[in-house]
């Protein structure tokens, strides 16, 4: 890891100072912050010279604006404490997050405050102004002019602002010779060559998954990170309600080589080189034409489409079958056809991404780097030294470049060879706009003004169109002036209040698809290896933040870097085990990478994700993991058939937060699975029992008017994480390190727990917060008082009098108790996460914990003390929904609901009576009151030995 | 009178060559030998001296770097992790209080027994117990996490308002150790005082004789003198039973009043005051041995006290056996799903190879005591005792290890591993006691005199 | 043999044996006292402001209303500190030449905040909310002291747990009527206690729960 030097420890120091004055002209750190330490010197109160309208100090404000993912927009509401947001929550208008969050929205307000965060711009020289930049772009637009911007490019990822298009539109008229290269690490080209092959134009397909009683992905992660994630989850869970009925409940047939989370809650799950899935396509249109297919599958994979295919048909209407990025065109095309067949709940939209392919933007910007045909080189937050394919031979083509600029929010490998750096501002620090994946548009409205001398990309833009002092809220108001109309400002504050522009959805269009016949694969001889975005830190983009990398991967567990998962049937024959490193040989490119043994992969495919080895990240970034990047191919992205694999005798601990357990016997019990029909026949025995256990305690009784209890719906849970990155951003959760996790230590409050079965396939998840049991046994055992109860029910811990003799840990049978080993938030902060600006982001309701002391979920009970003073205040009792967790706002599952026993009405009743309910380990008498449903599986009673 | 007092105590009448050799047949005798080494040491024995009080100096610091490390840098420096939250601190501090047993149990116990043998080892063994107590004390507090603020357990008057909470064990043991430890300290001085007299009298100095003077608090042996002291040191040590019998039966409970499975048994609290008593009679054995060979008490300390004490560990490692056997049998017999695995994770998880060692050392080798062969010979006496204390440290640990780390759910299963920082303050604690040790028998008579010489009178009055 | 000791020796070996046994109590008794000094609390101790403000003349003489200056105490845990225009909008008329008030014009002038010296700290894990307290009926003079008498403003209570807990678990000797929450010479009526509980029941104060760790601690 690379630390960070006095310099940028200065310049932070600095910048904090300003941006105090500045921007969060807030009162001082005792108001502000509050540490758990004490003895400091004497406090000072710093009043406003002149304060806001709205602002009460103590009181946070909350506002809507969009952050962006992958380029697509997802709406928030952010919440900020005297001009700091300190947290985001999803929007329920905004259709990318329907209330709801991921882990990238979560951690957004890290990178915000990242110590680490370009400051100022940089020159060939060294630390520059923008007006030196100014300066030299002018000069060189004065070159472009004369030759209708021959030499100029623009670079950047996806991009959707309709401001920023508006803008580069602009730009290509000014200068027509002018080029603009749109790519994403993350390229979604299959999908738009299948559409146009089908329909002649890039359609959008938007699976009406809600809707949906069978699916059938073929190597589609639509319930993995990306920007549909939070909608498909929801749609996902909302289609598999135990209520629905068997006929409505949605069954999920998943053919991959991977397991991925949308493998993880299958119904039926097939390990299948990638090469052969087109088979499987080919089989179910066969079968729905009622012909006989003629595609070779191995028996097992012959068996689940033939069961699949027959689910299909009987569903039609209500059927769908999807295909995933990795593959080939003609799949996309032919599931087109086979959906139509199917009259699948499916929209076609315009796509939302008006840019053509990835792959044609990067062979161009090669050929014009190879014959030196650029000039003017300005990269728009892309980073393509880092995670440009292979034969862009990137850095060798770019000293030769006589004016190139690189605008990011890091100073970044890309940043590193162009002459210029301009520190990009944050999404949360600036005015623009952004479409979701189904088009809907949204403002971004900045809570904060900009912590350092931070540019938007608008007004890098309207630099380069030759304006002086472009503001980007101009600039994105005169974009909406014509839909805004007459009364624009009363419709502004609508649409800034609301989060969304009403009507910019993508209208669904009809369109018949072209049957395009395919011919089927024939099963492939050599190693494949299967790339993903990694459900962390995506393509890399989010490597600096410490939450992500801490963040443990959904399905391995891993943290703070990617390995290279290998069959247990490769493993044996290439005679490695997890951890040992191994150098991973495509074409004339080789990489080290770490083996990690999964029982849930085709045999002959190896697969690891993007994202990691970054060598230009920042403190936290550097170094995790291996960089894979180097190995892509522009015209394969995803697939490398022909991989090899040698060993190098080294080993290397992976840090992970948990191992792999399967649950059998007894311990099933856990995390009880029940199908439909054994719950129509109601559940019998442990641990769905009536009644609470007997016990020598008095009963809990008293007559306050609140008992909070939470219901965890592991039915719902799809194991996405947000839950566990919201709860570390709600309660000041500190990250400790690859090191620390390496030893078994770990500080998240809320964990997610994944069991194998007895075949190694997953189990499911169970998220696991504090029980806060009615008799808990961490309570009796602390000697000091620091673990007790309150009387609304709340096992509460009282950090500032622990004195860390972790006996309730130690008699926890749940172990949800965290301890500080170290000083983790208390001047023993991992790598930079020490520094002030992080200290900004913490929530001033929350104890920041110090060393030595023992820690845990509190039901968020500053959440439930704030709404119960209001109540107070209006002399009434909380009402229901007024206090929602950090977790349960979070989940796009809705799989977690907090409520209060008390009220009749609460919705934690009503799932607390259904049949599904069950306390984890309740045979201990512990009478927690987070409870659980069983989860819910729905296999194909046609389908003869599943899953063997 | 006062030999009426003396009447009292010691009848029936004691076979005086079993426990102290013709040699040692006198007053004069009793006292050269056991206090030579104070006032006038062999230099061989000075030797002997200064090297292991060199050696145990060091390791001594080598604790003290240790815990100043742990102070500074957290309790993290430790091997201890998420789950497995307790480690070397707590089995520490349990073996050291379970030494810290014996020293009563021997001087209390056998003294109202009748078992006039103790009087050659009980001076010593009383030494080691304040010791043993001592260093176990340290270990609860150097394993919190905010080790400055240990003085919580206690109730004190304070601005907060706010008591130790008395449900929990920790508190219970707070008071135990601190009970015992005053106990054991009063016990001990007076125990001195009349040797003291005997070495201000003996001293030829005039240093020595002022501070023992002092510390004899003007005893001049009188028969009134005699009187008081013999009834009080019954009364103590009538006293001393049930608190050294609590003692650690509470910090069974550490364990027992819990919820996790190997922990919550009923047995707990005797299988614990055994397991002390076990440990605590082998560093006596140690310890005797030591003394025996280095100040020449061949005369006091005879084989014949390695015969029984040999004979009382055979009894105590059957003991224990049967402990570790009932465990077994109640997991077994419960039919408890967490209990069972957890007996079988004893013995075929990660830990096992260290389980088989445990009762190696703790049920098989004391076996050899069966044979009067092995028992009166008092180097092999003093191997088997050696290895006990090995094993008991073990049993200490592996009762930590296996049930933490063996939790109920399987998620949050992680092992132990320690690190340089465990292994130091485990050694260095060690050193400290046999630096402490090697003070006390410089600077006090190892031996009670006065009590071996009421076993001379007593055979004298047959 | 020669005396070691002189006689006087067993006095001096008495007084030892007694102070061994009374020592630790004593010692535990002068610990109590100091935790409670205000050398601890910082109770009764004035501190250097940047302007003299004096609640004695502002609050007392000229009667102002604490919310004119302390806008957010009926809305938020912070009861706020005026920001220097609430100083100005009489001050650009009053005593504008005052040397005293220089700071107030140069922190307009600058717009630089001024810099006052907290009175009132509380550690940071203890979470006091003045807007409840007020809104049940807790007067800012009964934690506050005197106010209208103080000329430079001074922690008039200890504000140590002890103290605080003594109001959570039985507030009724403390409550008054809501019209007299911002009276800063309320004085309790002789039958506070009976005035106490209807007033108790009046704000639905539930005081069993005042004394939970997390009314205070999170």
């Amino acid at each position: 890891m690379s630390s960070v030097t006095p310099k940028q420890k200065a310049a932070a120091l600095s910048t904090v100072e300003l941006d105090r004055r500045a921007a969060l002209k807030l009162l001082a750190s005792g108001m502000a912050l509050s540490l758990a330490s004490c003895g400091k010197p004497p406090e000072e109160i710093v009043p406003y010279v002149d304060q806001p309208e709205r602002l009460v100090p103590g009181i946070p404000l909350k506002f809507a604006t969009t952050l962006d993912m992958a380029g697509y927009g997802r709406g928030v509401i952010a919440i900020s404490v005297e001009g700091r947001p300190i947290k985001v929550e999803g929007n329920p208008r905004h259709p990318a997050s329907l209330g709801a969050t991921d882990v990238f929205a979560e951690a957004s307000v890290l990178t915000l405050y990242d110590p680490d965060r370009s400051k100022a711009p940089r020159g060939p020289k060294g630390i520059a102004s923008w007006d030196a930049f100014g300066d030299a772009l002018r000069t060189q637009m004065e070159k472009e002019k004369t030759r209708a911007g021959a030499g100029l490019r623009l670079v950047s990822g996806r991009i959707t602002s309709p401001t920023l298009l508006r803008q580069i539109d602009g730009l290509l008229k000014q200068f027509p010779q002018a080029r603009w290269y749109r790519y994403e690490p993350v390229s979604d080209d299959n999908e738009r060559d299948g559409a146009i092959m089908a329909f002649g134009r890039p359609l959008t397909p938007l699976p009406r998954i809600g809707e949906a009683a069978v699916i059938l992905s073929l190597n589609a992660d639509f319930l993995g990170s990306g920007p549909h994630q939070i909608a498909n989850g929801r749609a996902f869970a909302s289609a598999r309600k135990a209520d629905a009925g068997a006929e409505q409940f949605l069954r999920l047939y998943v053919a991959e080589p991977v397991l991925s989370l949308t493998g993880a809650n299958a119904d039926h799950w097939l390990a299948i080189r990638p090469e052969l899935i087109r088979n499987i396509a080919l089989t179910v249109a066969a079968t729905l034409r009622g012909e006989k297919a003629n595609a070779p599958l191995p028996p097992e994979a012959e068996h689940f489409a033939a069961a699949a295919a027959a689910d299909l048909k009987s569903k039609a209407g209500k059927a769908i079958v999807m295909a995933g990025r990795a593959q080939p065109a003609e799949l996309h095309a032919l599931c087109h056809t086979i959906n139509n067949m199917l009259h699948a709940p499916v929209d076609l939209i315009e796509p939302v991404d008006p840019a053509g392919k990835h792959g044609e933007a990067l062979h161009a910007f090669a050929d014009d780097l190879s014959n030196s045909r650029i000039e003017t080189l300005l990269i728009l937050d892309a980073n393509p030294a880092y995670d440009a394919p292979r034969e862009l031979g990137f850095k060798a083509g770019f000293p030769k470049l006589p004016f190139s600029a690189h605008l990011g929010l890091y100073d970044d490998e890309t940043a590193a060879i162009c002459h210029w750096h301009l520190p990009l501002s944050h999404t949360l620090e600036s005015w623009s706009d952004l479409r979701a994946f189904d088009g809907t548009a949204s403002i971004v409205q900045p809570l904060i003004r900009p912590l350092y001398d931070t540019r938007s990309m608008h007004q890098v833009l309207a630099l380069l169109g030759g304006a002086l002092s472009p503001v980007s809220y101009d600039l994105v108001r005169e974009t909406w002036q014509p839909r805004g109309g007459d009364d624009f400002d009363s419709w502004w504050r609508q649409v800034l209040h609301d989060g969304v522009i009403a009507q910019t959805r993508h209208a669904a269009v009809s369109a018949q698809p072209r049957t395009i016949a395919i011919k089927p694969a024939a099963s492939p001889a050599e190693s494949v290896l299967v790339l993903a975005p990694d459900p962390s830190i995506w393509d890399g983009r989010h490597a600096n933040n410490a939450w992500l990398q801490e963040c443990p991967k959904p399905l391995s567990k891993e943290t703070w870097g990617n390995t290279l998962s290998v069959s247990s049937r490769d493993a044996q024959q290439l005679r490695c085990a997890t951890g040992d490193v191994i150098t991973l040989k495509y074409k004339d490119v080789s990489v080290e990478a770490v083996v990690r043994v999964t029982a849930n992969q085709a045999g002959g495919a190896y697969a690891t994700t993007l994202g990691y080895g970054r060598r230009k990240a920042g403190a936290i970034g550097d170094g995790a993991g291996f960089d894979v990047y180097p190995l892509r191919g522009i015209d394969e992205p995803w697939l490398m058939s022909g991989v090899t694999i040698a060993k190098t005798g080294k080993t290397r601990d992976i840090p992970t937060t948990q191992g792999q357990f399967r649950l059998e016997g007894e311990t099933t019990q856990f995390l009880p699975r029940v199908s439909l029909a054994a719950l129509a026949a109601g559940l019998k025995g442990p641990p769905f029992e009536e009644g609470p256990k007997p016990t020598l305690y008095p009963p809990v009784q008293n007559d306050d008017p609140y008992a909070w209890a939470m219901v965890i719906d592991t039915a719902a849970c799809i194991g996405c994480n947000a839950c566990l990155v919201a709860c570390q951003a709600e309660n000041n959760v500190p990250v400790v390190g690859p090191d620390q996790i390496l030893r078994s230590r770990v500080m998240h409050w809320l964990r997610v727990d994944t069991y194998t079965d007895a075949n190694g396939g997953i189990q499911g998840f169970q998220p696991v917060p504090c029980m806060h049991c009615e008799h808990a046994p961490c309570e009796p055992v602390c000697p000091v008082a620091a673990s007790v109860h309150d009387r609304e029910g709340l096992n509460v811990q009282v950090y500032n009098r622990c004195i860390g003799t972790r006996f309730c840990q130690s008699n926890c049978p749940y172990k949800v108790r965290r301890f500080n080993w170290f000083g983790y938030a208390d001047d023993e902060e991992y790598a930079n996460l020490g520094e002030p600006p992080i200290k900004a982001q913490h929530n001033p309701d929350v104890t920041v914990r110090g060393r030595g002391v023992m820690e845990k979920c509190t039901y968020c009970v500053q959440r439930i003390s704030r709404a119960r003073r209001n109540a107070e205040k209006e002399n009434r009792t909380i009402k229901e929904g007024e206090v929602v967790t950090a977790c349960q706002a979070a989940c796009p599952t809705r799989a977690i609901s907090f409520g209060n026993l008390k009220d009749a009405r609460a919705h934690v009743n009503a799932l607390r009576k259904e049949k599904r309910h069950y306390e984890l380990l309740g045979h201990l008498g512990t009478r927690p009151r987070t409870t659980y449903l069983a989860r819910l599986i729905n296999p194909n009673p046609d389908f003869g030995e599943a899953k063997s | 009178m006062s030999s009426l007092a003396l009447n009292r105590i010691d009848t029936p009448p004691a076979d005086t060559e079993r426990w102290v050799l013709p040699s040692g047949q006198s007053d004069e005798a009793v006292n050269r030998i056991v206090s030579a080494p104070l006032l006038q040491p062999h230099k061989w024995t000075w030797r002997a001296w200064w090297i292991a009080f060199a050696v145990s100096g060091a390791m001594t610091v080598m604790m003290i770097v240790s815990a100043s490390w742990l102070l500074i840098r957290g309790v993290g420096v430790w091997g201890n992790n998420t789950t497995v939250v307790w480690g070397f601190g707590i089995a520490n501090y349990v073996w050291w209080i379970g030494i810290g047993n014996a020293g009563t149990l021997i001087s209390s116990m056998l003294l109202l027994m009748r078992q006039h043998w103790r009087a050659s080892i009980n001076r010593f063994a009383e030494a080691m117990t304040l010791f043993a107590a001592s260093i176990a004390g340290l270990f609860p507090i150097l394993h919190l996490g905010r080790p400055l603020y240990f003085y919580w357990l206690t109730p004190y008057p304070n601005t907060m308002l706010l008591w130790p909470q008395w449900r929990s064990a920790l508190i219970w043991d707070f008071w135990a150790i601190l009970s015992y430890l005053l106990f054991s300290i009063v016990f001990w001085y007076v125990g001195l005082i009349p040797d003291f007299a005997t070495l201000r009298d003996r001293a030829r100095s005039n240093l020595p004789r002022k501070v023992y003077g002092a510390l004899a608090l003007g005893w001049r042996g009188s028969a009134r003198h005699w009187h008081f002291y013999e009834i009080y040191h019954k009364a103590m040590a009538a006293l001393a039973v049930p608190l050294v019998v609590s003692l650690h039966s509470v910090v069974g409970l550490d364990f027992a009043a819990s919820l996790m499975p190997g922990w919550a048994e009923t047995i707990f609290p005797p299988y614990f005051v055994v397991g002390a008593m076990y440990s605590g009679f082998a560093m006596v054995v140690v310890l005797a041995a030591l003394v025996r060979w280095g100040f020449r008490m061949q005369a006091i300390i005879t084989v014949s006290h390695f015969d029984v004490m040999a004979k009382v560990m055979l009894m105590a490692s059957i003991v224990m056996g049967l402990s570790y056997a009932t465990e077994w049998f109640d997991a077994w017999y419960g039919g408890d799903h967490a209990e069972r695995s957890l007996v079988t994770f004893m013995f075929t998880g990660s830990y096992a190879p260290i389980y088989f060692v445990m009762l190696f050392c703790n049920v098989l080798a004391p076996q050899a005591f069966w044979l009067p062969a092995v028992r009166r010979s008092v180097f092999a006496v003093f191997v088997i005792a050696v290895i006990i204390n090995v094993g008991m440290w073990l049993e200490r640990i592996l009762i930590i290890l296996n049930t933490l780390s063996h939790t109920h759910l399987p998620s949050m299963r992680h092992l132990f591993f320690p690190t340089i920082w465990d292994w130091t303050l485990l050694f260095g604690s060690l050193g400290f006691f046999t630096f402490m040790f090697l003070i006390f028998v410089r600077l006090v008579p190892s031996v009670s005199m006065h009590e071996v010489r009421h076993i001379l009178h007593e055979g004298a009055q047959r | 043999m020669p005396q070691i000791f002189r006689p006087s020796a067993d006095t001096i070996a008495r007084i030892l044996l007694v102070s061994i046994l009374i020592g630790p109590f004593v010692a535990i008794g002068i610990g109590y006292a100091v935790t409670q000094s205000p050398y601890i609390t910082g109770q009764n101790i004035t501190m250097k402001q940047p302007v003299p403000f004096s609640h004695a003349h502002h609050a007392g003489d000229l009667a102002i209303d604490c919310r004119y200056c302390h806008a957010g105490v009926e809305k938020s845990a912070f009861a706020g500190m005026p920001p220097t225009t609430t100083c100005m909008t009489c001050h650009s008329q009053l005593y504008t030449n005052e040397p005293m008030l220089a700071p107030v014009r140069q922190s307009l002038a600058e717009r630089k905040p001024i810099h006052w010296q907290r009175v009132h700290r509380l550690p940071d894990y203890v979470y006091f909310d003045h807007s409840i307290h007020v809104a049940k009926g807790i007067g800012c003079t009964t934690c506050h002291g005197p106010v209208g008498t103080m000329p430079l403003m001074r922690q008039h209570e200890s504000l140590t747990m002890g103290w605080c807990l003594s109001c959570h678990r039985d507030p009724t000797p403390y409550l008054r009527p809501e019209n007299q929450v911002f009276n800063s010479d309320w004085k309790p009526p002789a039958d506070q206690r009976e005035q106490g509980k209807k007033l108790l029941a009046h704000y639905l104060i539930e005081t069993r729960h005042l004394t939970d760790c997390s009314t205070c601690h999170r």
